[in-house]
């Protein structure tokens, strides 16, 4: 009687108003698949103006996007879908009880995630030094274009929101790694992988579209 | 049921795979120098399979249940929207508003 079974064990996670932990799993999912809308939807509305813009000033996009390196682009695309890669390996772990394979996975994609952003800062501070600032900051005049920096404030305003999404995922990632080691996920329980994996796979899809909109024109 | 499906690393890794060539692919394109339209025709229409890839495979939304499969759908049916009626007015200003 006082020792706690197994199959009560594992149903620590369960919340009293639901039946069982697939329908437990499946309202979590829901909720974040209803989040990632409203997430496409705010990007969205970063992209409605780069559209209009680019139908405004065509000439601008081409210009200007010569200013950014598509090298580090591309490094930045690669590290992107790697990280993807280890959230799902790290989703696959859980789903099979390896936790410290859960954790190693995590890790290695906090580390992704940081090697993204260390990039990016390396790109802004070089546009910083030149005097490439959002709006009314903008000073180079490397561009023969009077409008110059309405290309700058788009890709500051969008690479930076992106860059903000990869900070909270790397926050995410952090406290699931401490929640691992404490024991917290197993195969009947590991909604919190799934659904930040979800989010870090909606970041990777944002960037998929940033890097050929911003660095590719040609 | 619907929301366990565990992919085999090898599948994982064959998905990342297939993103990583399309994105050489991308890049190499930029390259090619397609004239106007089609440039960006084949770059949005690489990123967007690339989109489909994660979301079907990564997401899991392929084993997932169709709701949240209509729920993305939706999303994209709203930005089209979105971007498809500020075109009707940016589009066709005599003069776009002098300081923007």
């Amino acid at each position: 009687m006082s020792q706690p079974s197994a199959v009560e064990e594992k149903l620590e996670h369960l919340q009293h108003h639901f039946i069982d932990s697939d329908q437990q799993f499946e309202a979590s999912k829901l909720g974040m698949w209803i989040f990632l809308v409203t997430e496409i939807l705010f990007f969205g509305g970063l992209f409605a103006a780069y559209i209009v813009y680019r139908s405004w000033y065509p000439e601008l996009y081409l210009l200007a996007s010569e200013e950014l390196d598509v090298f580090w682009g591309a490094v930045n695309t690669f590290v992107l879908i790697g990280s993807s890669l280890t959230v799902a390996m790290a989703i696959r772990s859980a789903q099979l009880n390896q936790i410290r394979g859960l954790i190693i996975n995590l890790w290695i994609t906090i580390g992704l995630a940081v090697t993204f952003m260390v990039i990016k800062y390396f790109e802004y501070a070089e546009k910083i030094e030149k005097g490439i600032l959002p709006g009314a900051h903008y000073s180079y005049d490397g561009i023969a274009h009077e409008k110059a920096n309405i290309f700058f404030s788009i890709y500051y305003m969008m690479t930076g929101l992106h860059g903000i999404h990869v900070l909270v995922g790397i926050g995410l990632m952090v406290w699931l790694v401490f929640k691992a080691k404490k024991k917290v996920f197993h195969s009947g329980y590991y909604t919190p992988v799934e659904i930040t994996g979800l989010y870090w796979h909606l970041v990777d899809v944002i960037w998929i579209f940033l890097f050929p909109l911003l660095y590719l024109i040609d | 049921m619907s929301g366990h499906h565990i992919s085999s690393a090898k599948f994982l890794w064959g998905v990342a795979i297939s993103l990583f060539i399309l994105t050489f692919l991308t890049v190499g394109v930029a390259y090619i120098h397609i004239p106007e339209p089609w440039n960006v025709v084949v770059k949005i229409s690489i990123a967007a399979v690339k989109a489909v890839i994660v979301a079907a495979f990564f997401m899991n939304l392929w084993w997932d249940s169709k709701f949240n499969v209509m729920l993305f759908i939706m999303s994209i049916l709203f930005f089209v929207l979105l971007v498809g009626i500020t075109l009707l007015d940016t589009l066709y200003r005599v003069d776009p508003v002098p300081s923007f």
